[in-house]
């Protein structure tokens, strides 16, 4: 259901998620029952409800405010260690159940389908802020506005193609016929800034700046560093001319580090993704990549990362996990599938929303920040070369390889930034450069709310310039 | 599968009941079915429906958006009541207000695309088995194929779109994906090959050029084949893109930059209209309707402001002739809407995106055309792409071959390429007579996703390619 009767009320009235956690739990229960008693040796229902203001400004002014409210359920079943699922966002989805149950019928069975058994899941305080429960229109027309209106103020040249801010409250729960019934809410105010900065004919590349708070009181301060990122990046793209093809050392900074060599990594320890022969990883837990400069964690009791989670898409504990310690492979990603292939638990890495069959993935990776000293630091480290601060590119997850321009670049001598570089491409393999790790920044930059990462100074890599 | 029925009475009392002003009302049911294979093992075997009404209303000069998923005149009701508020409550940020939209030519009546019943009938067994009966041949084709996986799904869409100032349309599709994947070992590595398609309408279009299992086979095949290929070498060079490529051209370093948003934003395409943009060999076009050949897989007869979606020529022989638009855009401009307006789903706002995007194809043979270049890249197999204010252009390659004096080479590692759109366009020096929509299994992603098709011919032109030994 997308509006009740009080919709349009979104910004007077106070959400309140333990009603709604309570609300979902009995439906999900209702589904499970359903399915239960039309024949399903297993199932699951996975409900999530959420409310929404979106304010957009494009070129500078209002485009939209937009405010919904959705609910809908995924419903998994088993029967005859057969696998259905169905999703719906229309009330009382018991048709969904038929439809899983349908599907089930027809697929040939799998001995590793199964359902988790329920396991204590963490005590953590709620992801909910007093003050996010009341964030209303007003106030997210406002925080936009005067968003956009830093930027204006701060360089004529500067041009947002969009800004956007969003306040998200939404609940989810889960029940399943082994007994798992679970429910958490979440809150929070995301902010992203797009565009360029335009100096007469001289039209900057593309930058975006954005982050995520689940305490309003700190989105001034989140819009105030954002504002002056991006600021940063589109004014330091203008005049941008040709870079210099060589082999050897890039300092990539944290969103372009998670992009080329965290994104292949973190799928490569994707369990399913070994069991299924397309890991470059395969049967190397416990061996090092090379470096020992490298801890990855999984982190979902970070609270000021957007994946913080009590537990997964299954109802398993979200724990921290580490997955890479001191350049050694320490962990795969498990949900409860790959798990039962590997004849082990879940480390609750179940993972996606109400329209899917569970897949595997993170919640919240955190590296460890090396000794490498400020970004300034790795720059007189890096003497000569380039520094990418995004990545657009492809990058396979079952080879490493990857290949695409560095975004926002700049050309480096004598150890600081001389002017920034366009038409300028990388290309290398991520399991092998990491090998050549050379160097971590002493402090680490969230990436769009999603990951904390540091910035990093890697060997070896091939760089074209036009 | 039960289709829904045409729910435009319904949304046309609801207007009569909201007063003044303007409002869009637009009901998108969509329903999805879908199956994925690996190793002989199903991984998702999905039913999902996604269904509602979205509204859209301008009040005080702003707009305000809010949805429903429920089909019925009071929630509609509510849901404009929301959307109104929405509007006012933020009127005052808003400092240039929207005058009312001028009057335009909109869409009334009923719209079928092909293939939508013959698809609804087909039991979904039969898809499952395609998935399995594919996955197994790509996976059994060598033993150095590790892995296979692949993917069906099919998307029913019916919409109606209703405004106040005359729109009342009803169009139904649907949109059919194949996909599989191979990844191949050896000499210590992984190789990893894809072969999707995707179109508007049945099976004959989905799979009119390749079946199934040939498409299974072609991607095995790649995956082994490029074990032992080698990387080109990185630099300038004057390469021959795949009909697939040329779309992703057209899509990413083109298209995005004449989007009216993108434009009033400051495009590198702003001021350039009635300019030399490229060859002359070059002449462009988004349109709605699948040009050429049938089943292009962003073909739609209404966009989701009610405007019929035709065609719309862009370059006409090097010479940037028009821009993509809403309505909103193109009453500030001047000229008639494009067609363009697009939503995902109900709970979407509409934005400016591509349809079918394409090249007209050209009098040049491909064969001449290799014999033409000395030292060059023949390129083919789309992956992602993007595109950037400035024009600068990147996307990924699957396969490269050499070109040298005028021969086709063996087998090579496919590239990332860039350029800058206009200077790539004005570099084209040959368009082969051929053509083919080859994107189809492709989203584009601009805030929200868009299915989209592009293609074209063979066309030489020169860009930078990232080689592996800068």
């Amino acid at each position: 259901m997308s509006v009740p009767a009080n919709a349009g009320a979104t910004a007077a009235r106070t959400w309140d998620p333990a009603a709604a956690e309570a609300s979902l739990r009995d439906d999900c229960a209702a589904l499970v029952s359903r399915a239960a008693s039309s024949g399903a040796d297993q199932a699951e229902a996975f409900g999530v409800t959420s409310e929404s203001i979106s304010v957009c400004f494009e070129k500078g002014d209002l485009k939209l405010t937009q405010v919904d409210e959705s609910r809908s359920f995924g419903v998994r079943v088993l029967r005859d260690q057969r696998l259905g699922f169905a999703s719906s966002n229309q009330a009382a989805p018991v048709g969904s159940v038929d439809d899983a149950l349908a599907l089930a019928a027809l697929c040939p069975p799998d001995e590793h389908h199964v359902l988790p058994e329920p396991r204590p899941l963490p005590e953590r305080p709620s992801l909910v802020t007093p003050g996010a429960t009341r964030f209303a229109i007003e106030d997210a027309v406002a925080a936009a506005r005067d968003m956009v209106a830093a930027v204006r103020a701060l360089d004529p040249r500067l041009s947002l193609d969009r800004a956007d801010l969003d306040v998200t409250r939404s609940s989810l729960a889960l029940v399943s016929s082994t007994g798992i019934a679970a429910a958490e809410s979440d809150a929070s105010v995301s902010l992203s800034l797009f565009g360029m900065a335009i100096d007469g004919d001289d039209v900057g590349g593309f930058d975006v700046a954005a982050d995520f708070v689940r305490d309003p009181a700190e989105l001034p301060a989140a819009v105030a560093a954002a504002v002056e990122r991006f600021a940063a990046a589109a004014l330091g793209n203008l005049g941008a001319g040709a870079g210099e093809s060589y082999t050897g050392p890039v300092l990539f900074a944290p969103a372009a580090f998670q992009a080329v060599f965290l994104s292949p990594l973190i799928g490569a320890l994707n369990a399913q993704a070994i069991q299924r022969g397309r890991s470059a990883l395969a049967g190397r837990l416990g061996e090092s990549l090379g470096s020992d400069l490298l801890t990855v964690v999984d982190d979902p009791s970070d609270r000021g990362l957007g994946g913080a989670a009590s537990f997964d898409r299954e109802g398993q504990p979200a724990l921290p996990t580490t997955l890479v310690e001191a350049g050694v492979l320490a962990q795969v990603l498990h949900n409860a599938y790959s798990a039962r292939v590997d004849g082990t638990t879940s480390t609750g890495h179940a993972m996606g929303g109400s329209r899917s069959v569970p897949g595997i993935g993170p919640h919240a990776l955190v590296v460890s920040p090396g000794t490498g000293g400020s970004p300034d630091d790795l720059r007189a480290a890096l003497g000569r070369g380039l520094v990418i601060q995004r990545f657009s590119g492809t990058v396979d997850p079952a080879s490493g390889d990857f290949s695409g321009v560095a975004k926002s670049a700049r050309w480096v001598e004598d150890g600081r930034e001389v002017r920034p570089v366009r038409e300028t491409l990388l290309q290398g393999n991520a399991f092998e450069l990491l090998g050549r790790l050379a160097a971590l920044s002493s402090m680490s930059e969230s990436t769009m709310g999603r990951h904390r990462v540091p910035w990093a100074l890697v060997d070896g890599v091939a760089v074209t310039a036009g | 599968m039960a289709a829904a029925s045409d729910p435009s009475d319904l949304l046309y009392e609801v207007l009569q009941r909201v007063g003044d002003g303007f409002v869009e009302l637009r009901y998108h049911g969509k329903r999805t079915r879908s199956v994925m294979v690996e190793q002989g093992r199903v991984d998702q075997a999905k039913i999902a429906e996604h269904s509602g009404v979205g509204v859209r209303v301008l009040a005080d000069g702003t707009w305000g958006f809010a949805s429903t998923d429920r089909l019925e005149s009071g929630a509609v009701l509510r849901a404009v009541d929301a959307a109104r508020r929405a509007a006012v409550s933020s009127a005052a940020a808003r400092r240039e207000r929207v005058s009312a939209l001028p009057s335009v030519s909109l869409a009334r009546g009923r719209f079928d695309a092909p293939g939508y019943d013959e698809l609804a009938a087909r039991p979904v067994e039969e898809a499952l088995q395609l998935v399995l009966d594919a996955e197994a041949r790509a996976r059994g084709a060598s033993t150095a194929v590790q892995s296979a996986r692949a993917s069906y799904a099919e998307v029913f869409e019916e919409k109606a779109v209703v405004t106040s100032d005359g729109a009342k349309a009803w169009t139904r599709l649907v949109r059919p994906e194949f996909s599989i994947s191979a990844v191949a070992q050896g000499g210590g590595e992984l190789q990893r090959a894809q072969e999707s398609v995707g179109s508007t309408g049945a099976w004959d279009c989905l799979f009119g050029r390749h079946s199934a299992e040939a498409f299974a086979e072609r991607a095995a095949g790649s995956a082994v084949d490029l074990l032992t290929a080698r990387y080109p070498e990185g630099g300038r060079k004057r390469v021959i893109l795949s009909p697939a490529l040329v779309g992703l051209l057209t899509h990413e370093a083109i298209g995005h930059t004449v989007e009216a948003d993108f434009v009033a934003s400051g495009s590198c395409a702003a001021g350039k209209l009635g300019k030399r943009v490229g060859s002359e060999l070059v002449t462009l076009c988004d349109s709605g309707v699948s040009e050429y050949a049938a089943g292009a897989g962003g073909t739609l007869f209404v966009d989701d402001e009610g405007v019929p979606a035709g065609r719309t020529e862009i370059i006409r022989q090097g010479v940037l002739t028009s821009y993509l638009h809403d309505r909103e855009s193109a009453a500030a401009a001047g000229v008639a809407p494009t067609g363009n307006a697009r939503a995902w789903e109900y709970d979407d706002e509409p934005l400016i995106r591509m349809r079918n995007t394409y090249i007209e194809p050209g009098e040049s043979d491909l064969d001449a055309m290799i014999a033409g270049i000395d030292d060059g890249l023949i390129l083919d197999g789309p992956r992602n792409g993007q595109a950037d204010a400035n024009g600068e252009f990147m996307f990924g390659t699957a396969r490269a071959w050499p070109i040298r004096n005028g021969k086709r080479g063996e087998l090579m590692r496919g590239v990332n390429i860039s350029g800058i759109a206009f200077d790539v366009l004005a570099s084209v020096d040959a368009v082969s007579r051929d053509f083919l929509w080859d994107l189809g299994s492709g989203h584009c992603g601009k805030g929200q996703p868009a299915k989209v098709d592009a293609g074209g011919p063979w066309l030489s032109c020169q860009v930078l390619v990232g080689g592996r030994n800068g």
